[in-house]
């Protein structure tokens, strides 16, 4: 692998993991309160939260490119914030791919709140731990497998994510430029084939390797259930 | 002391229950649906109920519509369920200093007590999640303990669990209740586990309050048709054991007036206080004694009440000083001629004379 290509690899894994970073804390807030809230509201919310699963990414970028871009309010309010503009750096390939990826951290949360026994909560409650304790406590540590496999999909989600960034962030070398843009690129160019395997290669590891990963955590998952 | 004014809604269902006991164990007993858990939760603070008034020991808990509304973890109510519902990610030193402060009341006198009453001691460094199920109530029962609550919720503690292990439950309520002395109100639909541990029951039926009292008064004596039927029409007696005859495999009971009751053979002292029940369907009523019988119980009795229930007729005798009712079909009401005030003769196998609890 050339210097470039392990650039490109170890960009893609560095937007990856900021994507978990960013997205873990409202992902698991909002799985749970997808689990546990009642009113009927909740299905707004999720419709909301699971739109980019379904929405073609193209779409999706176009969607946040208008919201984000340098003309828009939040735009401008990021860039008297930080003295940067958002689209078209790295920045903006993990909001993307965080987007994109968030609803497969919620329902990943969500399913493993929606898994733990709710009179366990009421209980806890009953011992004098008020909600928030009671979700640090107890909650969040049963459904941790859940979590994990979660971030591991939104991990995964964001090393494969093309469409979304490529609105938002476009192509540019150094700053945007992950795997599946790189790809992008060199196919447009004449005798890049064996650039182009061996990213492909790297893709279909890494993101293997990410599955095993949530695989192992719904089998902790499991087998904790069944120590119940 | 606990008051109590509830008035919760759901489906077609309508709670709404008042209730005042100085306790310091409160049984709540009604059939499953008649809003006994229902009470429990809104106690709790688990249900928002619109009228909720709930007052402990002169604290106020809640004071629905308007007032005061504490959420459940802070009102100092620690519930215990049928299941133990131990935390499974915790150990059981983990589960039992999991309540705020439970770590110092852990290693304090009380604390330690708790651990002996309930036998903790070896179960500590144990995974909740590997425990039996007598183990895990234990455990479950000891966490609650040492959140040092005001008051201890629980939910048919005892019904779910098979015949030892109910047992075991019922005998460490017995021990929590006698030397720890912590309140309770519990909900049960044994009569059983009321004569056992209660010392103010309240019935409930179709989410109303329909009688109140000590637990033997209510069972004994149902003032109502409704609350008879509740409990069944059977009889729940209270006697003095007089003495054992342990080849025999007999302990007798004192009716009063001279009268005795041969019953199976029990472990109480003489001289203390036993529960029998039997069913009103296991006495057989004659006019004169037979010459010789199974039955160890030949009683001279007489008629105090006649009541026709559908086909049947529930007759009330005196037994020596002791009231009970037995059931027997219009028929034979008919062909001995039952009336009121005359004597009769009536015939109890010793096995038909169940204990229910040895009261300490």
């Amino acid at each position: 692998m050339t210097n470039a290509e392990i650039g490109v690899v170890l960009l893609s894994l560095r937007i990856a993991a900021l994507v978990v970073v960013v997205s873990i804390v409202p992902g698991v807030l909002t799985g749970w309160l997808l689990a546990r809230w009642r009113s009927p509201l909740r299905f707004v919310v999720q419709g909301v939260v699971m739109l980019p699963l379904v929405l073609p990414p193209i779409v999706t970028g176009y969607v946040l490119l208008e919201a984000l871009g340098r003309q828009t309010w939040l735009g401008r309010a990021w860039h008297e914030l930080t003295g940067t503009h958002l689209s078209y750096s790295t920045t903006a390939c993990v909001v993307a791919a965080a987007v994109v990826g968030f609803p497969l951290l919620v329902e990943s949360v969500r399913l493993a709140v929606l898994g733990v026994d709710e009179r366990l909560e009421v209980v806890s409650r009953s011992l004098g731990r008020g909600r928030s304790s009671t979700f640090l406590r107890v909650t969040l540590p049963l459904a941790l497998p859940g979590v994990l496999t979660g971030a591991v999909l939104a991990f995964a989600r964001a090393l494969g994510e093309y469409g979304a960034t490529m609105v938002l962030a476009a192509n540019v070398e150094g700053q945007t430029r992950q795997i599946p843009l790189a790809v992008a690129a060199l196919l447009n160019k004449p005798g890049q084939d064996a650039a182009v395997t061996r990213l492909v290669v790297m893709s279909v590891a890494l993101s293997f390797a990410a599955l095993l990963g949530a695989a192992a955590c719904s089998v902790w998952q499991r087998r904790r259930r069944g120590a119940r | 002391m606990i008051t109590a004014d509830v008035t919760h809604r759901f489906g077609g269902f309508t709670l709404d229950v008042s209730f005042e006991s100085s306790g310091p164990v409160v049984g709540v007993f009604g059939r499953s649906g008649s809003g006994k858990s229902t009470l429990l939760s809104a106690i709790a603070g688990v249900v928002r109920s619109p009228v909720a008034r709930v007052n402990v020991d002169g604290v106020t808990l809640a004071d629905r519509p308007g007032g005061v509304w504490l959420p459940p973890d802070k009102r100092g109510l620690a519930l215990v369920t049928q299941d133990p519902l131990l935390f499974p990610h915790l150990t059981t030193r983990g589960n039992l200093t999991y309540a705020p402060g439970a770590d110092a009341a852990l290693t304090s006198d009380r604390g330690r007590q708790i651990v002996d009453v309930l036998r903790l001691e070896p179960l500590l460094d144990r995974n909740a999640a590997v425990l039996s199920g007598g183990e895990q109530q234990r455990v479950a029962l000891g966490r609650a303990l040492l959140s040092e609550p005001r008051m201890l919720l629980l939910d048919e503690p005892v019904s779910a669990l098979d015949g030892e292990l109910a047992r075991e439950v019922l005998a460490l309520l017995l021990e929590a209740k006698t030397t720890l002395g912590v309140p309770m109100l519990f909900v049960t639909h044994r009569a059983s586990e009321l004569l056992a541990l209660a010392d103010d029951c309240l019935v409930l039926d179709d989410g109303k309050l329909v009688a109140q009292g000590p637990p033997i008064d209510v069972l004994s004596r149902p003032r109502d048709v409704g609350v008879a039927k509740l409990v069944g029409v059977d009889n729940l007696l209270r006697l003095r054991v007089v003495e054992h005859d342990e080849r025999a495999g007999i302990t007798h009971l004192d009716l009063g007036a001279g009268l005795r009751l041969a019953s199976p053979f029990c472990a109480a002292p003489v001289d203390t206080l036993v529960d029998i029940g039997v069913y009103a369907e296991d006495v057989i009523l004659c006019r004169r004694a037979p010459d010789a019988t199974s039955a160890r119980n030949t009683l001279a009795a007489t008629v105090t009440s006649l009541d026709a229930i559908d086909r049947e007729v529930l007759v009330g005798l005196e037994l020596g000083a002791t009231p009970i009712r037995v059931r027997v079909t219009a028929g034979a009401v008919a062909e001995l001629d039952l009336r009121l005030g005359e004597p009769l003769v009536a015939l109890i196998k010793t096995t038909a004379c169940h204990h229910l609890s040895e009261r300490r």
